[in-house]
């Protein structure tokens, strides 16, 4: 009977360590890989000969193509508790669409209704994002159901934040205006931001999207959802920040030595080591992706 | 022991607010949030004499404070603990680039800020105050560094809804842990992850975060003497608690409470490490005013009005200061007995009252 119990147990052990490897290998997958091609597995390196050994290798990296990236402005609720308003990859049908006001009266020509009311749109998903500063972020914001606004000028103002590595850090800003009138119902204001250079090439872990509609005229209306607002965000499709490092006999890369990339090829020369039998580790790293470590064993004599 | 008593009173009056204290005659020193500072059970028990209402909302609470006998933290060292912040469902959410056990940044953020607020002019308000050691005025100081260490301990096992006694445990633990050997100049905050937060807090009583001093009959089987600060997770309170009160981008604000809060316990707890405690006759308290408001709560909140006026604009009011580390951390004031030529003020945030 306990035979029996062993031989049903062994296979139902095999199938969860097998399911576990496939969880952990999905897990651990990276868009870059990293190989190490010098020295040879079971090679020896001669002391007095070799104060440096050069250690070289291959790694591949994600395409990082410029492209843009478009979030659309988003509301789950109608002004109530779930309202939270954001910004998503995905596009569709907003529950909180229709609804939710911008602003509650009038004051006419001259005067500038501006409760401080801003509507922030933080993302959701998207992220990480690698962000492209050379090119603008544009977008549209699209107002709806201005209702009993007369004739005049209305303000639109557009924030851009990113969240870099912990820190918010200014995208840029643009300020828009547009003319309502009572006959029309919708008013899609265009607007472009020229994007803070020092962000170029930095990976980002978020953006929001500001919207500050205000001016003489605006009343009772509300910002249009379900793919009518959105934003395009210069991007690449994979982090430019590219980097090899190898470690000696220390898996956890605690003293990382950095190595010069050359297209697909990397290399580096670092101090032979003492006399005895080493494992050399290399990773690459692509933004915040880490690839699976390389190693190779290798002994140094003297 | 009439402070015992009238302790007693009050909080039998009251009633316990929410699990705070270990006993029901036991309150922390609360830190009211930013809509419940005129709310009377968030209020400290008046010392003596005629009791005092609660400040003006967005003022400070007038009159000077007085030396009560107790000791100060002449050469403070502030020790973080954050508690099961690597365990499983602290966090409901992840971000990218950021750490699994601190996906906001709020344990990053409060370390740089223990790290950097040594010798600042912010910190230096303290210094004027002292405790009085054989006959000698033995005064505060503001050395650069006034860091402790961190743990982020995840052996122990937290959940949501702790209570004062469980925070007070962890506080012992992390005595133990850093070995420290001087209670008198140490203190520990007990920082919670966004899921599993003390049980008052979560409760809605009111307040954003509380210090106290361990004492046997509040906190049965804690050894004594410790000073320790409930903090928690201050951004599930939202605007309540500081977020984006100085730092208006969604971002660069979204985490202004977290120093705000935790410097407003860390400054009360090296002017008034005992936290008010009356045991046995003997006074343990360190510097309040006689409604029994400390240098943080005198000040707390000063110039906040929902994002509808910069409060930095208003003396006194919540600010970014400049740590030693060259980095901006915003804070609310201190009181400082030597402003207003005498008559004291909040300071210390750069936006004093005009002098001279």
């Amino acid at each position: 009977m306990r035979r029996t119990s062993s031989a049903l147990l062994l296979p139902l052990v095999a199938a969860v360590v097998l399911a576990t490897a496939l969880v952990a290998g999905a897990a651990a997958s990276s868009a870059t890989s990293v190989q190490i091609t010098t020295p040879k597995s079971g090679s020896t390196v001669h002391l007095g000969a070799n104060p440096y050994t050069a250690v070289a290798g291959t790694v591949s990296f994600a395409a990082a193509t410029p492209q843009a990236t478009r979030f659309y402005l988003r509301r789950d609720d109608c002004g109530g508790s779930n309202d939270n308003p954001h910004l998503s990859v995905v596009n569709g049908t907003d529950a909180g669409d229709g609804c939710g006001l911008v602003l509650t009266s009038v004051v006419g020509l001259g005067g500038d209704v501006d409760h401080g009311a801003f509507v922030d749109f933080p993302s959701t998903d998207g992220m990480p994002l690698a962000f492209d500063s050379g090119q603008n972020v544009t977008g549209t914001i699209d107002l709806e159901s201005l209702a009993g606004a007369g004739t005049g000028l209305l303000e639109v103002d557009v924030s851009m934040e990113a969240l870099d590595h912990g820190n918010g850090v200014t995208i840029g800003s643009d300020s828009e205006s547009v003319l309502i009138t009572p006959l029309a119902a919708d008013y899609p204001v265009a607007f472009t931001i020229q994007p803070n250079p020092a962000l170029a090439g930095h990976d980002l872990s978020g953006i929001d999207l500001r919207v500050h509609v205000h001016g003489p005229f605006v009343f009772s209306g509300f910002i249009g959802n379900s793919g009518k607002s959105w934003t395009d965000v210069p991007s690449y499709a994979a982090s430019v920040n590219q980097a090899v490092q190898v470690s000696l006999d220390d898996a956890s890369f605690s003293s990382p030595i950095p190595a010069r990339i050359s297209g697909s090829s990397w290399s580096v020369a670092i101090p032979t080591p003492a006399v005895g039998k080493h494992t050399l580790y290399a990773e690459s790293t692509q933004g915040f992706d880490t690839s699976a470590p390389a190693s190779t064993t290798f002994t140094v004599k003297k | 022991m009439k402070r015992l008593i009238a302790l007693a009173i009050f909080a039998l009056a009251l009633g316990s607010a929410g699990s705070a204290g270990a006993t029901a005659a036991h309150k922390p020193i609360y830190m009211p949030n930013a809509k419940n500072m005129q709310n009377p059970a968030l209020q400290p028990p008046p010392v003596c004499c005629v009791p005092v209402g609660p400040p003006v909302a967005g003022e400070p609470a007038p009159v000077n404070m007085a030396y009560f006998g107790g000791h100060v933290q002449v050469t403070p060292k502030i020790y973080l603990v954050f508690w099961g912040w690597g365990q499983a469902g602290a966090f409901d959410h992840t971000t990218p680039g950021m750490p699994a056990n601190d996906p906001d940044g709020a344990a990053q953020r409060m370390t740089n800020f223990v790290k950097a607020m040594g010798g600042t002019d912010w910190a230096g308000v303290s210094t004027q105050y002292y405790e009085t050691d054989n006959g000698q005025n033995v005064y505060i100081q503001n050395p650069s560094n006034v860091y402790g260490g961190v743990w982020y301990d995840d052996t122990n096992p937290i959940h949501d809804n702790v209570s004062g006694l469980e925070l007070a445990q962890e506080a012992q633990r992390a005595v133990a842990h850093f070995g420290v050997t001087d209670l008198h100049n140490s203190q520990f905050v007990i920082a919670q992850p966004q899921k599993f937060n003390e049980a008052g807090f979560n409760g809605g009583v009111g307040y954003c975060a509380w210090h106290d001093y361990t004492q046997p009959q509040y906190y049965p089987g804690v050894q004594a003497g410790i000073s320790f600060t409930n903090m928690p997770y201050v951004l599930n309170m939202g605007a309540s608690c500081g977020q984006n009160s100085v730092n208006t981008g969604y971002y660069t604000g979204r985490l202004d409470g977290f120093t705000i809060v935790m410097g407003h316990e860390i400054e009360e707890t090296i002017t008034d490490p005992g936290a008010e405690d009356v045991i046995n006759g003997q006074n343990l308290g360190g510097w309040y005013d006689y409604a029994a408001y400390e240098n943080g709560d005198k000040c707390a909140w000063v110039g906040y009005t929902f994002g509808l006026t910069n409060p930095s604009t208003v003396p006194g009011g919540l600010n970014n200061i400049t740590g030693n580390d060259g980095k901006q951390y915003p804070v609310q004031s201190l009181w400082s007995n030597n402003s207003a030529a005498g008559a004291g003020y909040c300071a210390g945030n750069g936006n004093d009252l005009p002098t001279g």
